[in-house]
């Protein structure tokens, strides 16, 4: 029992980690929480199986077609979603924006892809006593987690994200780029959330369904992590993976979810800006 | 010489009368030679996420009128099948149906297919008078005394329940089950229902559970039902992902325990979502006996030569199932047959059905009186093996005998 809880929860803890990053990331650079997320995750899955079941491209390629695809989607979302309510965040139009464009993305997926679970195939031929459908997600948050941080802080393109992330009027001042650092900010988590997709597609299938199931989850650990924190995120996010199952065994059913919202409240009442999350201080 | 022809008043009112008993007694109008064809109303879905089972039935629908009308039709009148696609939504159904019913004036409606529409739609219908027939499981779209013009031409969630109930406890001989649903509607309805039923057959429900069929590990639930001593699963969800999650966890287990329930189990969906093939052994989905292979491989007559007129129309079987094609078959003729008894007056049709007596089709015999408006019988509602699906037909699971 013990082995499948930690087995299994740290698996989807990574998976809600990754999604939860792919909502920091675009939060970072624009301020708007993009419900997108989980839906940049759900066509990482149906993408990866596309390329690699149904049309037969080598494992690699599709990899990396599907995460040019979340990419694309990361950008698109900007345009469409983001960019015209930039001007407006205190209305918070961004929440209506961003869910109606993760919504057409779905329904879009549902009539071209199909309405039912497709497989994804095993990416490697390999027998181990540890499944790749519990690594994978684990070794691919692990990489996001190295990856960013060799970005943000040895690379001029990370300090400049970090630059925007932390006051973009003084960023623009300065002549950075603000727009095209806003876009490419998306599409890097357009490619982290395909990234979750398809590093989970063995367990979650390529499933247009994943998308709100993605969106839910992965916030929680945004909230509890606290906002734009990728540290708490991960945190939360294996936390989550790991109570949910450990729930699932014990109280099953669906009041493994009760339990789970149940602590995600009590948290949130007792440290309001999230577990990692600092206290906003208001110039005054 | 003159003739009188003056009319008196006692004898306009004789006349008078005499007609108004001749109408009374339902004299026959005198005939008038109508060769305008006979609108059928027909709402399939064959578009959106419920489509598969519209799509198979359709194949049956359309080979049917076709041989109808290609043999004369009724008395010399084409049948015309008037179809609106549904698109899996219900608010699509009763838009179409209402289309049907006032714009169409169709004689009777062949659907929808799918519960979630026919529970929008069967009350529409009994508004506007026009008789119906729906495939639909759902219990509560039939009622002869709420909707005395609609019939259902396929069995009950009761009947479907109860045939896989009784191959547990009688066949299989296992008296402790762990029942399974998704949190759907009709999962959670399925699961309130049939553990009384289970219970009732003296068998001891040792898990009962609602589970979210996005859930990707459902190890916890089904070590639940090992440490309950479950000897069964019944899975009660059309979900293939939930579904195959269970059969994949089973394998993985190395759990020797028999899986019954619903048909989705049998669906090439739950089959292209299992890890090995070898996991879909020892899974018994419901179907119906006279479209299965009994022992030997063989199809009955009737069923034989059925498929052999689908071979001939070119007509694909690989890709659906054949009770869907042979529902959508013999509904048709079905209707056509009452038209061609009683003609096509809505009063007339309904109460031809409401004595029809073992109507013979390729799914199945149907039968319906006037207080009972479910017209499949019990016992065709059969268990299959999963994993002998051929040109859209499996085998009789085993204890079935020939």
């Amino acid at each position: 029992m013990v082995e499948s809880i930690v087995s299994t929860g740290l698996a989807v803890g990574c998976i809600y980690a990754l999604i939860a990053i792919t909502y920091n990331v675009m939060f970072s650079a624009s301020r708007v929480f993009s419900f997108t997320a989980g839906t940049l995750g759900m066509i990482g899955g149906v993408l990866g199986s596309l390329f690699i079941a149904r049309m037969g491209m080598p494992v690699a390629a599709g990899f990396l077609l599907a995460l040019a695809g979340g990419a694309v989607l990361g950008i698109v979302t900007e345009i469409v979603a983001v960019r015209p309510v930039l001007k407006s965040l205190d209305q918070h139009l961004y929440v209506l924006s961003t869910l109606a464009l993760a919504l057409m993305i779905q329904q879009f997926t549902a009539i071209e892809w199909s309405t039912e679970p497709q497989p994804f195939p095993r990416l490697f031929d390999i027998a181990s006593g540890f499944d790749q459908k519990f690594w994978l997600p684990m070794l691919a948050c692990a990489a996001v987690i190295v990856g960013l941080e060799l970005l943000y802080r040895r690379t001029l393109v990370g300090h400049a994200f970090l630059a925007i992330a932390e006051d973009n009027f003084a960023a623009r001042a300065l002549g950075l780029p603000e727009r095209s650092l806003r876009m490419a900010s998306f599409a890097l988590a357009g490619a982290i959330g395909a990234l979750a997709g398809f590093a989970g597609g063995e367990m979650l299938l390529a499933f247009f369904a994943n998308a709100p199931m993605l969106t839910f989850y992965g916030f929680v650990p945004v909230a509890l992590g606290g906002m734009g924190n990728n540290r708490g995120a991960v945190v939360a996010g294996l936390l989550l993976g790991l109570f949910q199952q450990a729930a699932n065994f014990l109280v099953g059913g669906i009041f493994a979810s009760v339990a789970v919202f149940t602590v995600f409240i009590i948290v949130l009442l007792a440290r309001p800006e999230g577990l990692a999350g600092a206290t906003l201080q208001r110039r005054v | 010489m003159s003739t009188n022809l003056r009319v008196t008043r006692r004898q306009v009112l004789a006349g008078s009368a005499v007609s108004a008993a001749a109408l009374a007694s339902g004299f026959p109008a005198p005939a008038i030679a109508n060769s305008d064809p006979i609108p059928v109303g027909y709402l399939p879905a064959l578009t959106g996420p419920s489509s598969s089972t519209g799509v198979g039935i359709n194949r049956g629908i359309q080979l049917a009128v076709q041989e109808i009308n290609a043999a004369g039709g009724i008395g010399g009148r084409q049948l015309e099948l008037i179809t609106r696609d549904t698109q899996s939504d219900p608010t699509k159904a009763v838009n179409g149906a209402a289309e049907l019913t006032h714009g169409q004036k169709v004689s009777v409606v062949f659907g929808p297919v799918n519960s979630g529409e026919s529970l929008a739609v069967v009350p529409l219908l009994a508004r506007a008078n026009t008789p119906q027939i729906h495939p639909c499981w759902v219990d509560t779209l039939t009622d002869p005394k709420k909707y005395p013009m609609c019939f259902r031409n396929a069995p009950t969630n009761q009947q479907i329940g109860g045939a896989a109930h009784r191959y547990v406890v009688e066949v299989l001989k296992r008296k402790k089950v762990a029942v399974i649903s998704d949190t759907t509607g009709y999962g959670t309805a399925s699961v309130n229902a049939y553990v009384p039923m289970l219970k009732a057959t003296g068998a001891e429900v040792v898990y009962q559970g609602n589970v979210d069929a996005a859930n990707p590990d459902l190890k916890p639930e089904l070590l639940r039902m090992q440490s309950a001593g479950a000897e069964a699963i019944m899975p009660w969800s059309v979900n293939a992902g939930f579904l195959s999650r269970i059969i994949n966890t089973r394998g993985q287990m190395g759990w020797d325990v028999p899986i019954v329930g619903q048909t989705t189990l049998g669906s090439g969906q739950t089959k292209a979502l299992l890890e090995k093939p070898e996991y879909w052994a020892k899974v018994y989905p419901n179907n119906f006996r006279p479209v299965c292979y009994a022992a030997g491989g063989k199809l009955s007559d009737r069923t034989s030569a059925f498929v052999d007129r689908l071979k001939s129309a070119k007509i694909d079987m690989g890709d659906t199932l054949l009770w869907w094609i042979a529902l959508g078959y013999d509904s048709p003729r079905m209707i056509a047959e009452a038209m061609k008894n009683v003609g096509t007056e809505p009063e007339q049709i309904v109460g031809y059905l409401n004595k029809l007596k073992e109507f013979p089709g390729v799914y199945g015999d149907i039968a319906f009186t006037a207080d009972k408006h479910d017209g499949y019988p019990d016992n065709e509602v059969v268990m299959v093996e999963a994993n002998s699906l051929k040109d859209g037909a499996f085998n009789l699971a085993p204890g079935y005998g020939a």
